[in-house]
Order: structure tokens, then C-alpha cells, then sequence
């Protein structure tokens, strides 16, 4: 799905090394590392926001840099920390955003996009939800919308931005748990930054962490880490 | 009744209500003419005809103007407030109109044929108003605060007027008084003969608008998430200012500065509809926004034997409480 082979991250700076990591459809990834040591970049660079300083990221084997914006939207979806709704924007019409890709010039949703949107919020048990306008929900409700939308933007990445942080303990677990659920379900690669350890571990995510001593990431299977030796390694 | 059936029904009502404010409008003067003197007026003009003339020359670019202003005001404030994610966000106070009033001061004050024609008029408002539509958008990647935004705007506006007013001191008398006559706003500036070239404007912004709708629709959720959906953003901003620039342009060249239709419209249109569908909104915007000019018109016509009152200062009177009661329900 995606190589990263012998690549540095950065902008303008050096900030770490990749040496040979493959990241594969049907897994969910936490990307742990401390404040400034490039989390942010680094799923930028996999955006082809920004180019690595060296090396080439390939996404189905091809660079990033060549996917034009359309093509680029069409394979990775992006999740941020917060969505605060919108006024007069209902839960339906927000994860028919995710459709934007394929739609015509004017935009129309087809029936079939109506289709997967909807069995985006059925995937996410938020259906009932499809009519409140989505400033009326709460925290969690409205993350899980956020993820609705990038279901419903069918593409084989989808990219969290510290998802969890402004959620309380239930319901970072429940975004966890759908998170290991449509990487199974719908074979996604999805790849979370987060700097809930606890979380990480406990949901059984495979870690990428970026090393403190030696500046380079480094990729752990799933229950193969603990929390204090993840501690020592990334802090 | 689902949001989408409901909300076609709304359209369908105001699409059916437009030729009846229309006709309110044509026959609210104070002199009255028949329907009979309308259709001759158009399809056979006789001009020995006094109805018919004062129909002809007076009613009908006035009635079309104020469509025009309304609606192309109301999806230009629409298109602000959607691209810089600000409900109080419109043309008048982000300065645009204020660009086409400094551009058509400067070409009409400077005597010289070709500006002060027609042609030369509204390619200084458009030209105006494109250019302070891009000084707003720079300023907009600067400043983080929606107010600071509009104080920019409002500020812009109040730099051009006085230099407007400079201008003013060191015209002839006769372009003073034209001048002054302008800034209070009138939808009676424009003459039959030059109703299809504004009208070609128009149709050539709404035809562009419609392709600003997919973009639109994304922007509603933010610059940055717009783009993760696809969406060249830097393209559409520009998209959304060059319209902007057209339909405020030439609206502020024929009818001058009209206050407070952009920003309230919108708000208007949105709370009627609830939703944000830009499809709705543009269609809304426009139907809502030329029935809020039009009676706003007639009005004034009704009014005319006891007292004038210019469009802008009624836009105005109706328009700034209405801002004030977004901003406090904001705040709740």
C-alpha cells in the first residue's frame, strides 16, 4: 500500500529517517512521538503537502508527487483533532462531502452516492443521527461523523489527526474500536497520530514510533511494546 | 416533508410569488398605467405614448435594476460569507463596493471620453472592484479574526470615501452634483437601450456562479478540508472574487453603493432554509435578495409624494439593525 524506503522527513530541516517500512491495507497505525519531532510533518509528506527531503513515498507504487489533487483526494482521506460543526449543515449532507471527488462539475450527488453515504453513517451506527444539523451534537458524535465523511470518501488510506484528544474516555475507545473495525471491514490502511499511549496499546494498533535517540521510525507489530518501553523510545 | 422537498417547495412558492412583487413594483408609481400599455410598451412602443414611455424609460430599467441589484448583491455577500467562513462577511463591508466608487470617481471625474462612457464606466467598476476584492483576500491570509477582517474592510471603505470626497471638492459643479446624486444610490441611473449589455453581464456571472456551487458546498467545512476533498482552492477563491467583482461592479456603477442587501440577505436565506447547499442558497439569494430591493422600492415610491428617501439609505435603515441581531444571536 504504502513504501517508504530509505526516505528522510522533514521541512526545511532534517527531523527523522525512514529506513524500510511498508504499511498495509487492514491495519490501523498509531504514530506516537513527542511535540516537534515531526508527527505533523510526516503525515503531511504522506499527503504530498510536503516532499520528503530525501527519498520517494510511493502509494500503490507510484510517487505521491505525481497524484494530481483529484487523484490525490480519490486514494487518501484526512480526519482533523476538531470538527465544530457548522451551522445549518446536517449530519447527511456533511458525509456527502466526502463524495466532492467523484461527483460532476455542479456537484449533484447520485443515487449511488446517496448509497455509500449512507452505509457510512450505518458503518459508524450514527444513522439516526443522518437530520441533526451537526453544531447539535456532542464531541463524540460529531468525531464520528468526521469519520463518516472520510469513509464515504472510499479511499484505501484514510489519515487521523490526534483523533481522540478532545474526547472523553468512552469515547476515544469507541473511536478506537471503529477504527480496527473498518480497517478489517473495508480494508483500509489508516494511519492514527495520537499521544494517548494508553489508548494505543490497549487498542491493540500497530506503532510507529518516531526514536528520540536515533531519529528514525520505527514500526512495532501489534502487543509487541510496552507502555514503558514505548515511553523510553519516543520520549 | 423532507428538508429537500420542503425546501423545493420554498423555491417553488417564491418562483411563482416573483411576478407578482414584479407587478406591484411596474404599477406602484404614482402615475398609473395599465398592463395593456406594459406588453405595447415592449412589443409595439409608440413614443407619442406618455404611459408608454414612462413605462418603458422609467419602470422597466428600474424594475430590472432592482432584480439585478438584489439578487446579484445577495449571491455576491453569499459567496464572501461562505469563502471567508464569516456570516457577517459581504460586499459592501469588505470594501468592494467602495473599489468600484473609487474607480468610477476617478474615470468619471477625469472628463475624458472613453471613461466616462458607458463602457468606460463599468470597466472601472469591475476593475475596481476586482482590485479590492484581491486586496481582501491578501489581507485575508494575514489576519486570523473574522472582525479584524471586516474592520479591514470598513476601513477600506472610509480611506476611498475620503479620497472620493477630495475629489469632490475639486469637480465641476455639474459632475458634483451627478456624483452626489450616485453615492446615494438609485436604481433610475440606467436607460432602456442599455439594459442587454447588463443584463449579458449578469447572465454570464449567475452562469459562472453555477459552477462555483461543488467548490462552495466543501469550502463550508474549511479551507484545509477543502482541499483534502479534491478541491483546488487557490483557483476558487480567485473564481469566487472575479464574480464578486462582476455582479458588485456593475451594480455599483449603475445604481451606486448599496449598503447591507449582501450581508443580511444570505443570513436571511439561510435561517428560511436551513441548509447549506449552496444549489438552494444561490437560487434563494437570488429570489429573496431582488423581492428585498423591490419592496424596499416600492416603498420609496409610495413614500415619494411626502418625502425622498435614496435606496441606500433605506437598505441601510433596515439593514444595520439586522446585523446587530446576527451578531447578538451569535453571541447567546
Amino acid at each position: 500500500m504504502i513504501d517508504l524506503n530509505e526516505i528522510e522527513i522533514g521541512y526545511k530541516k532534517r527531523l527523522f529517517s525512514i529506513e524500510s517500512i511498508q504499511l498495509l491495507k487492514g491495519k490501523v497505525y498509531s504514530l506516537i512521538g513527542a511535540n516537534g519531532a515531526g508527527k505533523t510533518t510526516f503525515l503531511r509528506s504522506l499527503q504530498g503537502n510536503i516532499a520528503p527531503i530525501k527519498g520517494q513515498i510511493l502509494i500503490n507504487n507510484t510517487e505521491v508527487k505525481f497524484f494530481d489533487r483529484v487523484k490525490l483526494s480519490q486514494t487518501i482521506a484526512f480526519v482533523n483533532s476538531k470538527f465544530d460543526g457548522v451551522d445549518y449543515l446536517r449530519v447527511s449532507d456533511y458525509v456527502g462531502l466526502g463524495r466532492t471527488p467523484y461527483t460532476n462539475a455542479l456537484g449533484r450527488l447520485s443515487e449511488i452516492d446517496l448509497k455509500i453515504v449512507e452505509n457510512s453513517l450505518t458503518e459508524l451506527n450514527i444513522k439516526h443521527l443522518s437530520n441533526y444539523f451537526t453544531t447539535k451534537l456532542s464531541d463524540g458524535e460529531r468525531q464520528l461523523a468526521a469519520i463518516a465523511r472520510a469513509i464515504s470518501q472510499e479511499t484505501d488510506i484514510i489519515i487521523l489527526d490526534e483523533p481522540t484528544a478532545f474526547l472523553d474516555y468512552a469515547n476515544r475507545k469507541l473511536v478506537m474500536k471503529e477504527m480496527r473495525k473498518i480497517a478489517t471491514d473495508l480494508q483500509k490502511c489508516i494511519i492514527i497520530s495520537s499521544h494517548d499511549l494508553d489508548l494505543c496499546i490497549e487498542s491493540e494498533t500497530e506503532i510507529l514510533v518516531i526514536n528520540k535517540k536515533t531519529k528514525t521510525l520505527d514500526h512495532f507489530i501489534a502487543n509487541s511494546l510496552s507502555k514503558e518501553k514505548l515511553i523510553e523510545i519516543g520520549f | 416533508m423532507t428538508v429537500a422537498r420542503k425546501n423545493k417547495f420554498i423555491l417553488l412558492s417564491l418562483v411563482l410569488l416573483f411576478p407578482i412583487v414584479c407587478g406591484l413594483h411596474l404599477f406602484a408609481g404614482e402615475i398609473s398605467v395599465s398592463f395593456s400599455d406594459f406588453w405595447n410598451s415592449l412589443l409595439n412602443f409608440n413614443t407619442d405614448n406618455t404611459s408608454q414611455t414612462i413605462i418603458r424609460e422609467f419602470r422597466i430599467p428600474r424594475l430590472t435594476m432592482g432584480i439585478l441589484a438584489g439578487g446579484g448583491l445577495s449571491i455576491a455577500g453569499l459567496f464572501m460569507q461562505t469563502m471567508f467562513n464569516n456570516p457577517l462577511a459581504g460586499p459592501y463591508i469588505l470594501g468592494i463596493n467602495s473599489g468600484s466608487s473609487l474607480f468610477v470617481a476617478f474615470s468619471v471625474m477625469t472628463g475624458i471620453p472613453f471613461l466616462t462612457s458607458n463602457i468606460g464606466t463599468i470597466s472601472s467598476a469591475l476593475i475596481g472592484a476586482f482590485i479590492f476584492g484581491l486586496i481582501i483576500l491578501s489581507f485575508s491570509y494575514l489576519v486570523k479574526s473574522h472582525i479584524s477582517l471586516l474592520l479591514i474592510g470598513i476601513m477600506l471603505g472610509s480611506f476611498t470615501s475620503a479620497i472620493v470626497s477630495i475629489l469632490q471638492t475639486m469637480s465641476e459643479p455639474n459632475q458634483l452634483k451627478l456624483f452626489t446624486m450616485w453615492t446615494m444610490g438609485s436604481l433610475q441611473q440606467v436607460e432602456f437601450t442599455e439594459l442587454p449589455l447588463i443584463i449579458l453581464f449578469f447572465i454570464v456571472g449567475i452562469s459562472l456562479s453555477l459552477f462555483m456551487i461543488k467548490p462552495l458546498n466543501a469550502l463550508v467545512i474549511g479551507e484545509s478540508q477543502a482541499l483534502t476533498l479534491g478541491i483546488h482552492v487557490k483557483y476558487v477563491r480567485l473564481a469566487l472574487i472575479s464574480i464578486t467583482a462582476i455582479l458588485t461592479g456593475i451594480i455599483t456603477a449603475y445604481c451606486g453603493p448599496i449598503a447591507f442587501v449582501g450581508l443580511a440577505v444570505p443570513n436571511i436565506v439561510k435561517m428560511i432554509f436551513k441548509t447549506q447547499s449552496h444549489l438552494t442558497l444561490l437560487i434563494g439569494c437570488f429570489l429573496i435578495g431582488s423581492f428585498f430591493m423591490l419592496i424596499c422600492d416600492i416603498l420609496i415610491q409610495l413614500l415619494e409624494s411626502t418625502i425622498h428617501i435614496p435606496i441606500n439609505a433605506l437598505t441601510s435603515i433596515i439593514g444595520a439593525p439586522f446585523v446587530i441581531i446576527i451578531v447578538l444571536k451569535r453571541l447567546a
